[in-house]
């Protein structure tokens, strides 16, 4: 698994923000929105705190879809080899195993995932300590243009979490066009980030 | 026009498989409602096109047919079957005028269609005189009207099936949820 690369120097790591065009988006389409919003948020913290971004939660939906595909896929293959009726255990096992898979998803979305769609790992720069956990997740209702974020900090070392929320209109970051103003949104996940850090330092 | 370019180049590794597998899913989804029919129907193809309009008035051109084949359901005069002509593929939708059965199951069937003057002697191999069961695809049990002229047209015009799949397919492909 590849971790990001890190530029250790702040020049060049200025320079390729600057190099990257600004994302611009269809502004009414809500899930076009919703995912350039998602993405900033990444952008953030895998570059600007350099944290690492841990994908166990997106790989174990991968790993789903890929096991439902095959099944589906393997049962194409042997009905093109065994003609049908020869094929119907075979069938009747691919077709059963495919909608359950297709609901184990389901339930894995709902209730594992809920909306989260980033996990960032602090680590410690003493290196001694396990890594504290950032989870982000957002929801964007459809036809509405509040975009709900919230950022959870879990700490390692005393198992706490602590969660802090913003919800706001997305049209204080996107202009006319559609383009995603960066330097607006990207003050005010520091301060959600600095503030769960100071209430971690409060305690 | 070009901006779904842009989204792509934007994603990275994960997003563009997941992107992919979700492709994967709807075609899989639809492939496994389908092999789904033919389990519980017991034939090989259990929605077939009326292709000709010697059927009428009962059926018409177009019109969606529902098929079963199950064995317990033995076949008789009167029942409006589907079957394939051995080295042909078309299915043809007639009704069973006679039928010859012996006790160990095996069948010999004539049909007929309702809106034709001769029986389907004519249409089938060069030779046979009757059919057998492993030519039957299935016996009537429902229809829905005119839906089915969208795969006709599709049949039809090539052209047309690749670039409405072609579309959907694309668009599936680079939309992001």
């Amino acid at each position: 698994m590849a971790s990001k690369k890190v530029d250790s120097t702040g020049d060049s790591t200025s320079s390729k923000v600057e190099d990257e065009k600004p994302i611009k988006v269809d502004k009414w389409d809500g899930s076009a929105v919703k995912n350039a919003l998602d993405d900033a948020v990444k952008k953030v913290f895998t570059e600007k705190y350099k944290y690492v971004e841990n994908h166990w939660l997106m790989d174990g939906r991968l790993i789903i879809c890929t096991v439902a595909v095959g099944a589906a896929m393997f049962a194409l293959l042997w009905d093109y080899l065994h003609p049908f009726p020869e094929s119907r255990p075979i069938l009747i096992f691919c077709v059963l195993s495919y909608f359950v898979l297709m609901g184990v998803l389901t339930l894995y979305t709902t209730f594992l995932e809920k909306g989260i769609f980033l996990i960032a790992l602090m680590k410690d720069p003493a290196g001694v300590d396990p890594d504290n956990t950032w989870t982000a997740s957002s929801s964007l209702k459809r036809f509405d243009d509040t975009y709900h974020l919230v950022l959870e900090f879990t700490d390692a070392k005393t198992k706490s979490t602590r969660d802090v929320k913003l919800s706001k209109s997305i049209s204080c970051w996107f202009d006319e066009n559609g383009t995603l103003l960066f330097d607006l949104f990207e003050p005010e996940v520091c301060k959600l980030h600095n503030s769960l850090l100071a209430e971690k330092k409060n305690k | 026009m070009l901006d779904f370019l842009e989204d792509i180049k934007r994603m990275n590794k994960r997003q563009l498989m997941y992107q992919a597998l979700n492709f994967g899913m709807i075609v899989s989804s639809a492939l496994m409602i389908w092999k789904g029919l033919m389990v519980v129907t017991g034939s090989e193809s259990p929605i077939v096109v009326v292709l000709s309009g010697s059927m009428e008035p009962a059926f018409h051109r177009g019109d969606l047919l529902f098929l079963t084949n199950h064995k317990e359901d033995p076949i008789r005069v009167g029942d409006i079957v589907v079957f394939k002509v051995e080295g042909r593929d078309i299915p043809i939708v007639h009704r069973v005028l006679k039928l010859h059965e012996k006790e160990d199951g095996s069948v010999k069937i004539l049909t007929k269609g309702d809106n034709n003057s001769v029986d389907d002697r004519g249409l089938y191999a060069p030779g046979q005189l009757w059919l057998n069961k492993k030519d039957i695809v299935g016996r009537a049990r429902g229809f829905v009207p005119y839906v089915g002229i969208v795969t006709i047209l599709m049949n039809d015009y090539p052209k047309l099936k690749y670039a409405v799949l072609g579309c959907l397919g694309l668009f599936v492909l680079v939309h992001r949820e």
